[in-house]
């Protein structure tokens, strides 16, 4: 039992149903559309997704902090609306030209699955 | 990560690092601002603020843990971590004060032993030369018709090489060792000089302290330049450091010179061991009283050392090519003088104190560094056992850390920092164990008045290396305990209270320790051989005797006596100390065995054939004046010795060893035949004696070919006055200074010691006495640390037995069953050991013989003696924890589990 306990090595609240990667993506995804702060990330993470994709609130942050630090996004303490002064996530031309690179991966990808499916449906 | 990345990530890990508070107060405050807009939106949903709330941090899923998660993405953890380790691992340290002091200084002992030897490698073959591109600088050296390698070139030989090889070699220049007397206001003092050629300096490409140096134009052989350049450290002592010395006029052996500049402090000259003290150029050796008029012409005249710099870009092997040609043409052009030439280049590095093929600095290297190394790996081994005792007594503590989510990874991590913390605290005391080894070292009486320079100083490259040392040490002491500490489980431990240990673990340490008692057996052995081969040297028949005689050096061509002038003040001398009371015989000699001067030449001996392809037989000799088989108790076998009547423009004659007789005329009296040496063609040398063999370097190994003159025909300066003494030899210095006085006031005389102590050099006892002083210690230092790695093996096994022991006594066992049971280990770690040990010293004893003489390196009596006195020893280290297992009480022993 202990190991599972607190095990630091293990992340705990790592969604486990998104592909590895996935998550980057949305993100960047989102953030490309206008800079925004992680509570307005969360929010339209659940309306773009719906249920589909369950990002729980705990790893939406780390998950913002590694693309900061990959130098993909950069972050600016702004007046959020009122007057609370909040983090804001912008993209980097980096992030950008990653975001391009990433999301061309995942067509290629995502059409070569799809094929595959069918294939098997046949 | 791409180089742009880094851009964005090199200021937010360096704001993590050092502004942590504040990055950390940011990362709350972000989530706080989730949390509220979260728990305002529930709110807003109808519900009670204290239910918001609730429902939103359940709903955020661990909010600590996502903190963690952002910290780890911030990926300066590591060095959070480490810092955090190193805290730790002090407070552990500092809490086991006397664990500590115990594991540093037994690190301590292994990795000073090392950094001292080390710093004698680095520098015999590791610091470069102090001048510019020192690995361009090569020692030449040659071969002729495949014989031993000489170093030495003549002076047309020299020409040849910096004519026709400037394509691979930048410079070509050559030194001779020359040795005079420098007079400042009437005061003569013995000076160690180098003629050296005019590109000396240039080729070396040193700056000058001072002055300048002699130039190209000055250095030929045939025109007189009397300027002299001065070694540093000479000039601090003789001139007191007169920095209006440069233009200033001194007397070398007697001829005003004037003093054009002095060399950098850090430069020494090119001969190793000694500190080159003035610099003539080459044509100064006119005024010499030994020259000899056809020097600059004779091809077979070999009195210089060569030296070369690589033109930039230019590889040793590429140089080589260049040199085999050369060597064919010269070959084929000198057949007389260069048959069969072969000129090799060596790096300068490796050529200390002479380009050697045999390695045999080399060889004493790696050998201390063997057992050196095997010194370390004693006290790795004992402070492994430490460790592993300490892992076993703090398994609750890794239990616990393990029960609050520590990673195996991360113990393991925390131990090994405690363990390198260890072994650099151990390597940084080392270092001062080392400096103060090598100080010593390098303070060794070496019996001669040279400016002796064992510059054995720790630069970057020592310290470096018992860094490493350390760092590697803290690894191989830690990685083990680490690995086991942190690998039982939870429960096993919890359940157990830690107590008890598995089998396995009590095996590792004993095989730990069977390893330790063999490499300090191997090392007990190493230094017994090495010291009975000290006992023999010291023994040994020489051939002469070397108790009563007094050597006391002089050189009369340091006042500007000349050759006639030199021979009159000798013989005079001689009769003076014939006539004192209490000696028995005086005469001089160029050569004093084991001593640093010496003379060898190629001979041609009519009659003799030479095999077409081979190297004429080469011969060493010494020139020595009537009275010296007497003094020296050097029996003569057949014929006389010389007199008086043996000078310069009489027949030639000499005095030769009987293996040389034997070798050249084994089937008749040698008397009367004649030879020549290959350097002088001129004269013959008529033999009128055969002596016995002595000893005249090295203690053992066959007689070489050996032949005397007469001082008055092969005229040297320097030489020492040996005396025959009925009172203490010591005794008479006075005495036979004021004969010397008497003859010539301003004589310096100097290495006055009798010639037993004589016998104390590099050539001589030293060495011997040095290994076997060096093996020793190396030896007791690894004795000390396998006595207290089989004592502490044996007193855990003790104090782990402690219960069964009282439940043994309980039921009836006697003390005596007792002690034997324990002692029984103890016997098998033993002889393990000792089995060990043979074997390793079987494997190393191809090396050692190397450096031992008169003794086997299998010898049996040293194997066996050695082996039983170390059993003996560590059956005694077992016998006392195996003695207080016997006083255990049953009743307590019991109560304590």
């Amino acid at each position: 039992m202990y190991r599972t306990l607190g095990n630091r090595g293990e992340r705990v609240s790592k969604p486990s149903d998104l592909v590895q990667g996935t998550l980057d993506l949305l993100l960047l995804k989102i953030l490309a559309l206008q800079p925004m702060n992680g509570w307005a990330v969360s929010l339209r993470l659940k309306q773009i997704s719906g249920d589909v994709l369950q990002v729980s609130d705990g790893s939406l942050y780390p998950a913002l902090h590694k693309l900061e630090q990959e130098g993909w996004i950069t972050a600016e303490w702004k007046p959020s609306e009122n007057n609370r002064r909040a983090k804001f996530y912008s993209l980097t031309r980096l992030g950008r030209k990653h975001l391009e690179k990433e999301a061309a991966n995942w067509s290629r990808l995502s059409a070569a699955i799809s094929h595959v499916v069918r294939l098997e449906e046949a | 990560m791409r180089p742009q990345q880094w851009l964005y990530a090199i200021p937010l890990r360096l704001r993590s690092l050092f502004r942590r508070n504040h990055v950390e107060q940011e990362l709350s405050e972000e989530l706080e601002f989730h949390l509220d807009k979260k728990t305002e939106e529930y709110i807003n949903a109808g519900q009670s603020a204290e239910e918001a709330r609730r429902k939103s941090f359940r709903e955020f899923g661990g909010l600590e843990q996502s903190k963690e998660n952002s910290r780890d993405a911030r990926r300066v953890n590591v060095i959070e971590t480490l810092i955090q380790d190193v805290r730790f691992g002090i407070r552990m340290l500092l809490k086991n004060a006397g664990f500590t002091a115990t594991a540093v200084l037994t690190l301590a002992l292994g990795i000073g032993a090392n950094t001292a030897i080390f710093s004698m490698v680095n520098s015999f073959l590791l610091r470069p030369l102090p001048v510019k591109n020192p690995e361009q600088i090569a020692a030449l050296a040659f071969r002729q018709k495949k014989g031993a390698l000489q170093n030495n070139f003549s002076f047309p030989e020299l020409e040849d090489l910096q004519n026709q090889s400037s394509s691979v070699f930048s410079d070509v220049f050559g030194e001779q060792l020359g040795a005079g007397g420098l007079t400042i206001n009437g005061k003569t003092e013995p000076i160690f000089i180098f003629y050296v050629s005019g590109n000396f300096f240039a080729g070396l490409d040193v700056k000058p302290y001072l002055g300048r140096y002699i130039l190209p134009s000055e250095g030929s052989l045939t025109s007189i330049n009397p300027v002299i350049v001065l070694g540093y450290n000479y000039w601090q002592t003789r001139f007191a450091g007169d920095p209006n010395i440069v233009g200033k006029t001194v007397l070398y052996d007697g001829h005003p010179v004037t003093v054009i500049g002095v060399t950098p402090k850090e430069f020494h000259g090119l001969f190793f061991f000694a500190d080159t003290q003035g610099y003539l150029p080459f044509g100064m050796e006119q005024i010499d009283s030994s020259y000899t008029p056809d020097l600059p012409t004779n091809r077979e005249d070999r009195t210089l050392l060569v030296y070369a710099r690589l033109r930039s870009g230019v590889a040793l092997n590429q140089a080589q090519s260049a040199l085999d040609v050369l060597s064919d043409r010269l070959s084929r052009q000198y057949p007389a003088s260069d048959e069969g030439l072969a000129i090799c280049a060596y790096p300068e590095r490796i050529s200390r104190p002479q380009p050697d093929p045999d390695k045999t600095i080399l060889k004493i290297a790696a050998l201390f560094l063997i057992l050196a190394g095997l010194v370390l790996m004693l006290a790795c081994v004992n402070v492994a056992n430490f460790l592993l005792v300490r892992a076993t007594a703090r398994q609750r503590e890794m239990a616990i850390r393990t029960a609050l989510g520590g990673t195996r990874f991360r113990l393991i991590r925390q131990l090994l920092t405690e363990s390198i913390l260890l072994s650099l605290l151990g390597g940084a005391v080392g270092i001062l164990f080392g400096l103060s080894a090598s100080n010593a070292l390098s303070s060794i009486h070496l019996a001669t008045s040279l400016p002796v320079l064992l510059n054995f100083d720790f630069d970057w490259r020592v310290f470096g290396y018992a860094f490493a040392a350390a760092l590697v040490t803290g690894l191989v002491v830690g990685i083990v305990p680490a690995l086991r500490a942190s690998r039982r489980g939870v429960t096993e431990v919890i359940r157990d209270g830690g107590r008890t240990m598995s089998g396995s673990r009590s095996r590792l340490r004993t095989v730990l320790v069977v390893v330790q008692v063999g490499g300090s057996l191997m090392l007990l052995i190493v230094a017994g051989l090495m010291m009975r081969s000290l006992n023999y040297v010291q023994r040994s028949d020489l051939g002469f005797e070397p108790r009563h005689v007094l050597n006391l050096s002089l050189d009369p061509g340091e006042i500007g006596y000349n050759k006639v002038q030199g021979l009159q003040f000798y013989k005079q001398l001689i009769e003076r100390i014939d006539s004192l009371p209490g000696v028995e015989s005086a005469s001089a000699a160029f050569t004093v065995p084991m001593g640093y001067y010496a003379s060898m030449d190629s001979i041609d001996v009519p009659g003799y054939e030479v095999p077409a392809g081979v190297a004429p037989p080469i011969a060493a000799y010494n020139a020595v004046s009537p009275g010296y088989f007497r003094t020296m108790s050097i029996p003569l076998l057949e014929g006389r010795e010389f007199t008086n009547a043996d000078v310069e423009t009489s027949q030639w004659v000499a005095v030769i060893n009987e293996t040389m007789a034997k070798k050249f005329w084994p089937k008749e009296s040698a008397i009367g035949h004649d030879f020549k040496l290959v350097s002088d063609r001129v004269h013959s040398l008529r033999i009128v004696g055969v002596a016995k063999n002595s000893r005249t370097s090295g203690f053992s190994g066959p007689f070489r070919e050996y032949f005397y003159q007469p001082l008055a025909q092969n005229y040297s300066s320097l030489a020492t006055v040996q005396v025959r003494t009925t009172f203490p030899p010591e005794t008479m210095t006075a005495a036979i200074r004021e004969q010397v006085a008497a003859l010539a006031p301003s004589m310096p005389v100097f290495d006055v010691h009798t010639m037993l102590q004589g016998l104390y050099t590099l050539n001589g006892l030293l060495v011997y006495e040095l290994a076997a002083a060096l093996a020793g210690v190396l030896g007791a230092l690894g004795l000390v640390l396998a006595l207290v790695g089989v004592f502490g093996v044996i007193s855990f096994t003790v104090s782990q037995r402690t219960n069964e022991i009282g439940i043994r006594m309980a039921m009836g066992a006697s003390q005596n069953i007792i002690l034997q049971m324990i002692l029984r280990q103890g016997f098998w770690i033993v002889s393990g050991g000792i089995v060990a040990g043979i074997v390793l010293a079987l494997a190393i004893a191809r090396l050692v013989g190397n450096f031992i003489a008169g003794v086997s390196p299998y010898d049996p009596i040293t194997y066996l003696g050695v082996s039983a006195l170390l059993g003996l020893v560590a059956l005694l280290a077992c016998y006392l924890p195996a003695r207080r297992a016997t006083r255990v009480d049953p009743v307590v022993a019991l109560r304590y589990e």
